[in-house]
């Protein structure tokens, strides 16, 4: 992060001989209209985002954990898939069926004839972001729910309250600071998005902090440096205050929970008539939300034209497909991700490991710090991640060979995803009895012993699921990869960018489609051999 | 083998208030209080789990804590025995593996590592399990497997955390004889931790009862149950009633006082050995509620009270009661019927404990 700060004071580009401290790059960037009217949409597209995504969380983790409501388990399967889905193949897909010629769009247009709806507007940005951050509640809300006493909500119907009753004044309140956590997530997840807006809201000049920060780096004739920096540092600190305020309610989160003591299971709340209803309600969404966008960029990955106007069977082509694997195409950045997944994954795991036992299973006296520097990264938006590390690299003498390889992006891309591992991790290893490390203490094991005999292998489990966690989430990584990347390190992330920023929506969902292919098949090895749990 | 030792928490409290005890060898020592006494912390200081602030810990000559000197020992280096309150059998080994866990440590020979846990496992009567894994065993089983590693690697002392708190009332009352008679056949000095003031007394040659860090009384169990050196005590360990008064009389074995309220004097001649009589002296005496002799008539009691009934149970083996008396409500419990209301309780001079102060609080 220091050469950002530096930067941010600095009236010339870093590596330039002749810089000189200023803070012009504040005062211009404050007095400048466009900061001010970006940051304005920023706020309204993250609060709208915000708002829809804990709202539809909070309906499905109370419905699916708490009531029995009719089929359940594939709901709650569905519901999941964005987590799993790069945003920007979830933009794609929804400009591809809903967009202005999409083809929902103009199904309901021409063949229905009714008045349609405008995607491209800070409404339907924030629609679909709220798609993608919806897990993040529902993960909270469950994990939540789980540890919640059923006979505190049999004790409401006992009293008098309807199942409907009982939800809304037992169930909900008790599930206060999960919310909470899930809210500031999502706000500070929404505020550096990057890739919605860019697909959405560029086209029509809507200009998020994120796509502004893009625009002055990346698209400009030639970069500001000090605009980027002085940017940067002012999301940099929005950002955490936000992640301060959201560990202080994680702190409040994890007595609540303890206290909350045994795990149970079974009982849940009758709906009775009511359950068909309701899960027609949740249907619908998952329908319209998640399901016929993937089928509609699957769609168009085969098919040269995809339109309600001509039947897609007559145009089916594997030309998508040529231009992103045939001998001229895009393979590169796709060995590249699966390189910088594999490498980044395993490297990352192995580094969370070590600081996870550290910070809860020794008396090392730095474990405070170990803590919040392997937790801080997650403050950082994923664009200022690639500028920091490009003029660090750029910087530090020795380090210029990196840049430009996908070493840099490997390094990048550990760093950002250091605190989800360590959130995965972490908690595992608090399940582990302290006693387990203790005995071997006492039986005559150092410590360093005791974590390769005891807490190493008991932990297996959770480091698997880690790097399967890792290797997800680093092969849907883009945005910290924008400036980083040099030709011959590109990744499918970037690549989809420039694609789609050259029109070609036929190889970008192809090229969707060959990544989500990836992350399934991942993510169903790995739940399939070795019992990997992603969450819960 | 402990002494002074001082072990400060966050905020200035202190967990453990200047403890000393010095066990014998081969003896089974119980630390007995309630939750939060600091009974737990002192074991964990002694095993090295905890460092504490002050004080000595040694085990024969050798020196495994002395703060002054800046010497504490890593628990690894103590040669100690452990069983904790869940067992802590590593779950990911089988019986065999975490019996040999701490052998290997030790440099012990394969050959000699197999032998010596067939014996453990004998002695615990669990021999034909060393291929199972925690899981597949019962509570008692694991309890038992947790005992066998712990003296596998023959430690200096045994230290037990709350062993059998873990265990359903029965096996729980069956697993003290045989954790006694175990203890009794390897000879092995012990330290027991437990907040069961009935485990406490059946098990042990020793009973050091603590309170708020402080160390109460450390005596054998016949003692600290009939002469409880502090109203903590008496009052903790079994079921207890007190009297309030002035000492008028004191000789090497026997004190007379005048109680506060009704004046009358009693003669009491139990006290523990630490307890110092001074005539003039506010003092407390602390009666056993089966010790009171209900329906006692005059001329065969030193100690007579009269007594109405306040409330009774029906509790099986006896009636207990409830009774008003000049000096305030006494517990009793006795086989003895009370016809009608009215009554007369003997209070035996041997069953009056003249207890000392407490300690200042914390």
């Amino acid at each position: 992060m220091a050469p950002i700060l530096y930067q941010s004071v600095l009236d010339r580009p870093l590596y330039d001989a002749d810089r000189q401290p200023t803070l012009g790059n504040f005062t211009r960037v404050l007095s400048s209209a466009e900061f001010w009217s970006t940051l304005g949409t920023t706020l309204v597209f993250g609060l709208i985002t915000t708002v829809l995504a804990v709202v539809i969380g909070t309906v499905f983790a109370v419905l699916l954990t708490r009531t029995d409501i009719p089929t359940r388990g594939v709901l709650n399967s569905f519901v999941l898939v964005p987590f799993y889905v790069s945003p920007l193949v979830l933009a794609f897909a929804w400009a591809i069926v809903y967009g202005p010629s999409g083809f929902v769009t103009l199904f309901v247009r021409a063949n229905l004839g009714l008045p349609t709806w405008n995607l491209y507007s800070i409404g339907g940005m924030a629609l679909v972001s709220s798609v993608y951050y919806v897990p993040y509640t529902y993960l909270y809300s469950t994990g939540s729910l789980a540890l919640t006493d059923p006979q505190l909500e049999d004790a409401g119907r006992i009293a008098g309250a309807g199942p409907v009753r009982t939800l809304l004044s037992v169930t909900l309140p008790l599930l206060r600071p999960a919310l909470a956590y899930g809210t500031l997530l999502t706000v500070v997840s929404a505020i550096e998005l990057l890739s919605i807006p860019l697909v959405l809201g560029s086209p029509v000049g809507i200009q998020v902090l994120a796509t502004y920060l893009y625009k002055l780096g990346l698209t400009g004739a030639t970069t500001d440096f000090g605009g980027v920096a002085a940017v940067a540092v002012l999301m940099l600190i929005a950002i955490t205050g936000l992640v301060w305020a959201q560990t202080r309610v994680t702190g409040q989160e994890r007595r609540f929970v303890t206290v909350g003591g045994k795990g149970t299971r079974g009982r849940v709340l009758r709906l009775g008539n009511l359950g068909w209803p309701f899960a027609a309600v949740l249907w619908l969404y998952v329908v319209f939300g998640i399901a016929i966008p993937l089928v509609g960029i699957l769609a168009q990955s085969a098919t040269a034209f995809l339109s309600p106007l001509i039947n897609p069977f007559t145009v089916l082509t594997s030309a998508n497909y040529d231009v992103i694997l045939g001998p001229n195409g895009y393979t590169s950045s796709i060995v590249n991700s699966l390189i910088v997944s594999v490498v980044g994954g395993a490297v990352g795991i192995v580094f969370i490991a070590l600081c996870a036992l550290i910070v809860y299973r020794s008396d090392f006296p730095g474990r405070k710090v170990v803590q919040y520097l392997a937790l801080y990264p997650r403050a950082v938006p994923g664009l200022i991640v690639g500028v920091g590390f490009l003029w660090a690299f750029l910087l530090i003498p020795g380090l210029g060979g990196i840049r430009n390889t996908v070493f840099a992006l490997m390094i990048a891309f550990v760093m950002r995803f250091i605190p989800i591992g360590f959130g995965a991790v972490g908690p595992s290893i608090l399940r582990i009895s302290n006693e387990l490390d203790r005995a071997a203490r006492v039986a005559g094991a150092g410590w360093l012993s005791t974590m390769w005999t005891i807490l190493l292998p008991l932990l297996r489990p959770a480091l698997l699921s880690g790097f399967v966690l890792l290797f997800i989430s680093m092969l849907k990584e883009y945005s910290s990869a924008l400036f980083l990347f040099a030709r011959g390190s590109e990744v499918i992330g970037t690549t989809m960018i420039e694609l789609w920023r050259q029109g070609n929506s036929g190889p970008v969902a192809a090229l969707s489609a060959i990544q989500l292919a990836m992350t399934f098949i991942v993510l169903i090895v790995g739940q399939r051999l070795v019992g990997a749990r992603l969450h819960g | 083998m402990v002494h002074d030792l001082v072990k400060e928490f966050a905020g200035g409290v202190l967990a453990v208030n200047h403890v000393s005890l010095t066990i014998q060898e081969g003896q089974f020592t119980t630390l007995l209080g309630p939750s939060g006494c600091g009974k737990t912390t002192t074991l964990n200081c002694i095993a090295g789990l905890e460092q504490p602030d002050g004080g000595r810990i040694t085990v024969g000559g050798a020196v495994l804590t002395d703060v002054a000197k800046g010497v504490i020992l890593p628990p690894e280096r103590r040669n100690l025995g452990m069983v904790f309150q869940s067992y802590a059998l590593w779950p990911h080994m089988t019986v065999f593996d975490n019996l040999a866990f701490g052998l290997k440590l030790h440099r012990v020979p394969g050959a000699e590592i197999r032998t010596r846990i067939g014996e453990a496992l004998d002695l615990v009567g669990l021999a034909n399990l060393e291929k199972r894994y925690p899981f597949q065993l019962s509570g008692g089983q694991q309890q038992r497997v947790a005992l066998a590693r712990a003296v596998v690697a023959q430690p200096r002392v045994l230290l037990l955390d709350e062993p059998l708190s873990n265990l359903d009332a029965k096996v729980r009352e069956q697993a003290r004889f045989w954790l006694r008679e175990f203890q009794q056949r390897l000879g092995i000095t012990t330290v027991y931790v437990t907040h069961d003031q009935g485990e406490a007394l059946a098990i042990s040659d020793m009973v050091a009862v603590m309170s708020q860090g402080h160390l109460l009384q450390f005596a054998p169990p016949k003692d600290v149950y009939e002469r409880p050196a502090t109203r903590f005590v008496a009052d903790f360990i079994g079921q207890t009633s007190f009297l309030e008064g002035t000492i008028e009389r004191a000789s090497a074995d026997t004190v007379d006082v005048r109680l506060a309220r009704s004046g009358r004097v009693l003669t009491a001649s139990a006290f523990a050995a630490s307890t110092k009589p001074v005539v003039g002296k506010a003092a407390t005496l602390a009666v056993r509620s089966e010790k009171i002799r209900v329906g006692a008539t005059a001329e065969s009691e030193a100690n007579v009270l009269p007594a109405r009934i306040k409330s009774f149970v029906y509790v099986g083996s006896a009636y207990e009661y409830i009774f008003e008396t000049s000096e305030g409500d006494l517990r009793a419990s006795s086989p003895v019927q009370v016809d009608g209301v009215e009554t007369r309780l003997g209070l035996p001079p041997e069953a009056l404990v003249l207890l000392a102060d407490e300690p200042a609080g914390r």
